[in-house]
């Protein structure tokens, strides 16, 4: 095997190198991004592409073969996977990395354009699919069935071009399992994509322990068509694998020997020393917003392994947005190239460095204690505010029903925001369409309506979940709350999972927010999931079936041994019946045993 | 089987079995008291244990200490300076506090009234968001800024704030983490988890801008104490005798008594030897709490909402600080944060004894239910007895009734049975009993009303006018109806069977939601089944009149009130607060279930009935 993988890997390289003359088919690069409250983006990205015809003649170079044969096999189009955990702080950390399009919902997301021919072969392609990926991603995706299995119709558009394709060969499918917890089992998988595994490049920054101790993570991978324009060539396939994370820059830092938050030592402790009571056993800590010097070994726990030899050399493989302001160290065979708008910066590596190392220093010009709130704003670059926050929980309480709210607020002082709010619920959520409602805080919304288009597809119980569409749109500087009430169903015993009692993931709201196009039309810009949600049915006691079954098995018993008695028994008159007395009862005993002498005594034949 | 069948129905007809149930029913009454009494033995009570598998309490070391203790001086610096100041101004700053550590902060009003006064304030909440979680589960840590007793939390206030500053840098947590700093113990927790699960009326009280997810415990700090401590106290009774899961005291109990090393007490017994004097005093106690149905802090409104919840008081004087409280909360909530499904494995019905001694639902059960079953025993026979001829009290007599009954009646069994005398039968007069006992019910309302909804200032006053009526009234009634209706023997026990049918209907059900206060109900109650009337012996009416008199539901009131040293219109104003701030069911049962059932004994008790007019039925 190992053999096997070495000869591949150097026909691999050897390709590779090939290719790297002609057009770099490859490239990956790191941005990182401090964020307000001592947090730090970082996304990396890495994009390979394959043409068209090289695919289908299964001749892969860049393109992940095990991936590309289940693509092939299950007829997929266009393929988006999301690997999710956390949630991302929009209040603090402003609008979304890729404007959204590169994160799923907790849990596992997959969307997917299959060709086929009819809905039957769409959904069985898809169940190979699902499976398959399953397989390669160590992940349950094998548990998205029929039940957890949409097709939305405004949400999702293709990211690819698809020239040949028409409505009635090409399905989009979704799938959620937002129970599924994200964790390394699926980074390897995840890692074993790149052509540099990793190894090398910025890959070599991902580890498990520091990936799934983020404060948000997602990895993406998208698979998708992309044609140039008329005539200028070839087709290509893209895959694009992206991981965003958020670290908590204190929290990363601490030694992997010793992830423990002990106390400090009390002489270590950041004061505000302007307390009238500060002393030497009283602080008043003024730590929590400070925190802004990092290096890449000390967020990560390690250094760039030199640049993937097999990345495009034109795209720079680190970029760092801060402010041009602040000085940032780096190691030997990195070159510092800032960019124009004066709010971010890449470096180059050079293809002998084997360590790459970078260290952005606490802001010089500020005394480290006394870092102000507004102050600590100009030392990273502001983030910019999203389009919309949306927020959803539950209302009510009890086993019976309940009611979804969703606030969703528009921060923009003079633009109204239109988008497209995609529930996809279990079938044991039986909403009241008819209490759906929109309303905005505050003021009645009687001048026009809030909810333009809703597009819903009602549960089956046990083969089917509810999708409902709204195509809502959100006015200037309010507040819209969405309500819908529904019914919890009671399943039968056999349906509930072992910790039944936990509760029921609802997999989290999409919301595709929409702008006008210069045609006219209105398209995807911004994308965003609200938290998903833990919805509790009434769970029987576990016990009881069999205290029920051994109580009326009892019951019964003794009421069928009394029945039968009364209902067999022929009641006679007590004078009429045989008379009972000790003759009559020897005579009974006699005449039985008599038959049995008589048999054993050999009689004339 | 036919010949037990058989037995049973000529059983049915033997008179002797018709003075059985005035026996049968004292029998369960003392059974009952007695049942209560040995569950304090060592045989009748279990060890308690930690049923659900994932707590794992005390498991886990706990870092908090060090130079927290610092921080902890600072804050406690901070909340000092803001002893007296109003409750916008102290939230402005916990706000500000909690902003700097890096949670999302956000407040709410509630405004309750009852009984003429307005309660009024502000509840402020910051949200940790779990690390890597999503927002599907929390749990919660209060402090109230004053306990139950009124004093300021003085050191509770800065433990939840350092604790808040020590929970952030973990990112184990899998639920939100939910700081709630409250005006006062009762009715701002209870604004607060209202608005959470929607429940709230938002007239009154504002709805929670800022949600997390399903709430899977609570853990309460009391901590007004200045000096350090020696053992911490858990009290656990939630609003109408609901109790959080024993899990939830247990796995306190498990980290403080056992991991930290500190004593535990439960109901205010400081010193507890763990015999059998001490173990009736916690459970009677607990009983008594239970049946009060009382919020005793800021846990209590947690619990109706199905969250488990227990307040956690350091008492004593000892070597324990501050810190070794926190790492109590600390283990707690390393413990909460451990469990995958909502806290449902152990017993939510329980009577504590000792901090490791607990007797289940099915062993106490009975106590209450025999003495819920007396007065269905009585109203069951008293229905039979009122369905036969009137005999002589003579025995002699008695047979010769038996006889002519045997001559008179064609009686459908078969000449052969040798039944002894099917009884003559009787038809029931039951337009007045049931009148009356409707009536009876429907007066209930007007002192659940008037107490309910009267200014403190009047409560005193319409008590006492309402006590010296409610010792005229039986008698009003009784000769009301004596001159109006003349009742005859059988009338009177009807009353009497309808209205112990209910009682014992209502008790027994009750027993199954809040077994201390049926049980106490009951027991007050039970000379009720052995009301009848004297028409022959003054005495007996007067001796019954005085007993019934200090068994009164007034007089229980006026007595414990003296007892425990308030005043009767402070239980009234507490009773009225939480009947409007929490919807405590209390009132409801002396008022519509034992008031009802007094009076209609009082009647019972002065009735005059006139010899029967009972028509002679053939059966």
């Amino acid at each position: 095997m190992r053999q096997l993988l070495s000869f591949s890997l150097l026909s691999f390289f050897s390709l590779c190198f090939a290719v790297l003359t002609a057009a770099a088919d490859y490239h990956e690069q790191l941005v990182l991004r401090p964020l307000p409250l001592s947090a730090l983006l970082a996304s990396f990205n890495f994009r390979s592409n394959t043409t068209l015809s090289a695919f289908e003649a299964h001749n892969f170079r860049f393109f992940p073969r095990s991936l590309g044969q289940i693509l092939q096999h299950a007829g997929t189009r266009e393929l988006h996977l999301r690997f999710s955990l956390g949630r991302w702080d929009a209040e603090s950390w402003g609008a979304r990395p890729w404007n959204g399009a590169r994160e799923g919902g907790t849990g596992v997301e997959l969307w997917a354009w299959l060709e086929a021919d009819t809905d039957e072969q769409a959904d069985h392609q898809w169940l190979t699919l699902t499976n398959a990926l399953s397989g390669l991603f160590c992940a349950s995706l094998n548990f998205i069935d029929g039940t957890r299995t949409t097709r939305p119709v405004m949400s999702f558009q293709p990211e690819g071009d698809h020239p040949n394709a028409t409505d009635t060969n090409t399905h989009l499918l979704y799938g959620v399992l937002p129970h599924e917890v994200v964790c390394t089992e699926n980074l390897t998988p995840f890692l074993k994509l790149l052509p540099c595994k990793g190894k090398a490049g910025i890959a070599s920054l991902l580890d498990g322990h520091k990936l799934f101790d983020a404060s948000w993570q997602s990895m993406a991978i998208d698979v998708r068509p992309v044609c140039p324009p008329e005539g200028e060539g070839e087709c290509v396939l893209e895959i694009e694998q992206t991981i965003d994370m958020v670290l908590d820059i204190e929290r990363s830092k601490r030694p992997r020997g010793n992830p423990i938050p002990r106390p400090l030592p009390g002489h270590e402790l950041h004061c505000d020393t302007s307390k009238p009571y500060h002393s030497g056993d009283t602080c008043f800590p003024a730590d929590s917003t400070a925190n802004q010097d990092w290096s890449l070994s000390q967020v990560f726990g390690k250094t760039i392994k030199g640049i993937c030899p097999l990345t495009d050399p034109n795209v720079p493989p680190v970029c760092l947005q801060v402010p041009d302001s602040r000085s940032v160290y780096i190691s030997n065979g990195g070159l510092e190239k800032k960019n124009q708008d004066g709010m971010s910066r890449c470096f180059e590596i050079e293809p002998e460095t084997t360590n790459f190392e970078l260290l952005l220093p606490r802001p010089e010009d500020l005394p480290a204690d006394n870092l102000q709130a507004g102050q600590q704003v100009e030392n990273i670059v502001k983030p910019e505010t999203p389009l919309l926050y949306a927020e959803r929980s539950f209302t009510g309480h009890g086993q019976e029903r309940g009611g979804v709210q969703t606030i969703l607020r528009n921060p923009s002082p003079d633009k109204e925001v239109e988008f497209i709010y995609m529930e996809s619920l279990p079938w044991f959520m039986r909403i009241y369409l008819h209490t759906i409602q929109a309303r905005i805080e505050g003021g009645p919304s009687d001048h026009d309506p809030l909810v333009q288009e809703v597009y819903y597809r009602p549960a089956v119980d046990r083969a089917r979940g509810t999708q409902l569409e709204v195509r809502m749109r959100v006015p200037p500087a309010s507040t819209v709350f969405l309500t819908y009430d529904f019914e919890k169903s009671i399943l039968r015993y056999t349906e509930y999972p072992p910790d039944a009692n936990r509760g029921f993931d609802v997999a989290a709201a999409v919301i595709t927010i929409l702008s006008p196009n210069k045609n006219g039309t209105r398209s995807a810009t911004y994308n965003l999931r609200t938290t998903s949600l833990l919805c509790s049915l009434p769970t029987p006691d576990f016990s009881m079936p069999y205290n029920v079954i051994i109580f009326t098995s009892t019951a019964i018993a003794l009421a069928f041994g009394g029945m039968f008695n009364i209902i067999v028994r022929r009641f006679v008159a007590a004078d009429e019946g045989p008379e009972v007395s000790v003759g009559s009862l020897k005579q009974k005993l006699v005449v039985p045993l008599r038959r049995i002498f008589a048999r054993v005594k050999p009689g004339p034949r | 089987m036919p010949r037990l069948i058989s037995g049973a129905l000529r059983l049915r007809r033997d008179p002797r079995i018709l003075k059985l149930p005035p026996y049968l029913s004292l029998l369960c009454i003392l059974v009952g008291a007695v049942w209560l009494f040995l569950l304090p033995l060592q045989e009748y009570s279990r060890r308690t244990y930690i049923s659900e598998n994932a707590l794992l309490p005390g498991q886990v070391h706990t870092y908090f200490g060090g130079s927290d203790q610092h921080v902890f001086r600072a804050y406690k610096h901070e909340v000092d300076a803001l002893a007296g100041k109003s409750n916008a101004e102290i939230n402005t700053k916990l706000a500000a506090i909690a902003k700097g550590l890096g949670l999302k902060v956000s407040r709410q009003n509630f405004t309750y009234t009852s009984a003429g006064h307005v309660y009024t304030g502000e509840n402020l909440y910051a949200i940790l968001q779990a690390p890597r979680g999503d927002a599907t589960e929390a749990i919660v840590l209060v402090a109230a800024w004053k306990n139950a007793r009124g004093e300021l939390n003085r050191n509770g206030v800065p433990l939840l704030l350092t604790l808040a500053r020590y929970f952030k840098r973990w990112s184990l947590w899998s639920k939100d983490i939910i700081f709630l700093v409250t005006p006062d113990s009762i009715a701002g927790p209870q604004a607060w988890v209202d608005a959470y699960h929607d429940a709230h009326d938002s007239a009154r009280v504002d709805s929670l801008p800022l949600k997390s997810g399903a709430l899977q415990g609570a853990i309460a700090i009391d901590y007004a104490q200045e000096n350090r401590f020696e053992s911490v106290h858990i009290v656990y009774d939630g609003i109408n005798g609901q109790l959080p899961n024993l899990d939830l005291i247990n796995s306190v109990n498990n980290i403080a008594g056992g991991q930290m090393g500190m004593g535990v007490a439960l109901q205010e017994m400081w010193r507890h030897n763990d015999q059998y004097p001490d173990r009736l005093r916690t459970m009677l106690r607990g009983m008594l709490k239970q049946g009060l149905g009382l919020a005793s802090g800021p846990h209590s409104s947690f619990i109706p909402y199905h969250v488990d919840a227990v307040t956690l008081q350091p008492f004593g004087d000892g070597w324990q600080d501050e810190m070794a409280m926190g790492r109590v909360v600390e283990g707690t909530f390393r413990s909460l944060n451990n469990l995958l499904e909502h806290l449902h494995q152990s017993f939510f019905f329980y009577l504590l004894m000792q901090r490791e001694r607990f007797v289940s639902i099915g062993t106490y059960l009975p106590s209450a239910m025999l003495v819920a079953a007396n007065f269905t025993i009585m109203a069951i026979a008293l229905w039979i007895k009122s369905g036969q001829r009137e005999e002589g009290g003579d025995k002699t007599e008695d047979k010769d009734g038996k006889a002519e009954g045997d001559e008179s009646t064609i009686t459908t069994t078969t000449t052969t049975t040798t039944t002894p005398g099917a009884s003559l039968a009787v038809e029931r007069e039951i337009f007045l009993p049931l009148g009356f006992v409707t009536a009876c019910q429907f007066l209930a309302f007007v002192p659940l009303y008037l107490f309910n909804h009267a200014p403190e200032s009047l409560l005193t006053p319409l008590f006492t006018i309402f006590a010296l009526l409610n010792t005229l009234l039986p008698h009003l009634i009784s000769s009301l109806i004596t001159t109006y209706y003349t009742p005859t023997k059988q009338q009177y026990q009807l009353i009497k069977c309808f209205s112990l049918l209910l009682l014992g209907m209502f008790l027994s059900s009750l027993a199954t939601l809040n077994f201390s206060l049926s049980l106490l109900v009951g027991l007050l109650a039970s000379p009720l089944t052995f009301m009848r009337p004297w028409p022959s012996s003054p005495a007996m009416r007067i001796a019954c009149t005085v007993l019934l008199n200090a068994i009164a539901p007034t007089a229980v009131l006026v007595a414990s009130a003296a007892y425990w040293q308030v005043g009767v219109g402070e239980v009234l104003r507490e009773a009225a607060f939480a009947w409007d701030v929490y919807g405590m069911y209390s009132p409801v049962v002396v008022w519509c279930v034992w008031w009802p059932a007094w009076l209609a004994g009082s009647v019972i008790d002065l009735g005059r009935p006139v010899e029967g007019r009972g028509k002679v039925k053939t059966a």
